[in-house]
């Protein structure tokens, strides 16, 4: 039960951190002063306990796919504010929409991620012979996926500003595609969009369940059987953001002279 | 220009109506039903059987206090069930073969498995 909370709070947490470290480092080349950050983690996890609250009524709206449905518009809202934000990554742009973009980020992510937390640890609390082992367990799958985003930050930061930035804003054309394919994902589990017979399987390759398989579903959301309109749509989202990050890694650069 | 009913046509709301397909999945088709409970911490079914390239409704009923979290890797499917409470989730239409599904908050417990045939 330890390692099953480890490995499940990891997933979760990565996902939220890789964000969260990915905007902070490109927020820190901006210059940008981190009382969003502060903000954007408050904001998100008032709203995660919310949403942990009432997941049982959310799920019941809409003919029992209300989930689907909130967690969609979640992952759309992260989609469009994150490629803004590679879109507007300029230093001469307004600093306090560029923050509030990044909080909204922020506080949208620990609302989906986070409550997922919540309402694992929460059922635990009636079984004290479990509650103690998946508390350690989701500590340590905490710590593991914060010290990533750890990792991930100060790359960001040290590595030569053309560089940094540039690897910031390819991580951010990949969190965004990520975004896209889970929500995807939802839309077919929900039967919102037709769904088909998957186009390939490369799980002999890239097994999800495999320790990569689950870094590159966090990172891009990786899927070894992805359907025609999952790749459709994934290769869409990296043309388009990709374009925007190009120009404005252009900018930066000719910014910096 | 003014907008009235002469300069809405038939032909526009049929090609409405066929772009609006072309998104929404076609429910008309009857989808069949499986249900599935949860209580304690075990599927009941853990085996079902479903045909290839069928697309199947899961009804999946949690009949325990504590949330589920109804996941397979294989079918792509991940979906928090609260307690006492049920999920719906589409599965397919499918390969041949053999597609395995846990609950990932207790996974050592929960565990079945799709035959698709």
């Amino acid at each position: 039960m330890l390692i099953n909370a480890v490995i499940l709070i990891l997933r979760e947490v990565l996902e939220a951190a890789l964000i969260i470290s990915v905007l902070l480092a490109l927020s820190e080349r901006l210059e940008l002063s981190k009382t969003w950050f502060a903000k954007g983690i408050v904001v998100g996890v008032i709203g995660a306990v919310l949403y942990a609250d009432n997941l049982s009524l959310v799920s019941n709206l809409f003919d029992g796919i209300g989930q689907e449905i909130v967690n969609v518009s979640l992952y759309s809202l992260i989609f469009v504010l994150i490629s803004v934000l590679i879109a507007a990554f300029k230093k001469s742009h307004s600093y306090n929409l560029i923050s509030f973009f990044m909080l909204s980020c922020v506080a949208l992510s620990i609302v989906r991620e986070g409550s997922e937390i919540i309402v694992y640890i929460e059922g635990f609390i009636n079984i004290p012979d479990l509650l103690y082992s998946v508390l350690i367990g989701s500590s340590i799958g905490a710590g593991i996926g914060m010290s990533i985003g750890v990792f991930i930050y100060y790359l960001i930061i040290n590595l030569p500003s053309r560089y940094g930035v540039g690897l910031g804003l390819l991580l951010l054309v990949f969190i965004a595609a990520g975004m896209v394919s889970q929500a995807t994902q939802l839309l077919l589990q929900a039967d919102l969009i037709v769904s088909q017979e998957p186009l390939w399987d490369t799980s002999m390759w890239l097994s999800e369940h495999s320790l990569w398989g689950e870094i590159l579903f966090a990172l891009m959301g990786y899927e070894a059987t992805p359907t025609p309109i999952q790749v459709g749509l994934y290769i869409t989202s990296i043309a388009l953001t990709g374009k925007l990050a190009m120009n404005s890694l252009k900018s930066y650069q000719q910014k910096q002279g | 220009m003014r907008i009235d009913s002469h300069h809405i046509k038939i032909v526009d709301l049929i090609r409405l109506g066929f772009f609006s397909l072309l998104l929404i999945s076609p429910s008309v088709w009857a989808t069949p039903t499986i249900q599935i409970e949860i209580r304690n911490h075990l599927f009941f079914p853990s085996e079902i059987e479903i045909a290839a390239g069928q697309k199947v409704k899961l009804v999946v009923i949690n009949k325990d206090n504590s949330a589920e979290e109804f996941e397979s890797y294989e079918l792509n499917r991940e979906k928090v069930i609260p307690g006492n409470s049920k999920g719906i989730i589409f599965v397919g239409p499918l390969k041949t073969g053999e597609y395995p599904f846990f609950g990932e908050f207790f996974p050592k417990t929960a565990q079945g498995i799709i035959h698709v045939k």
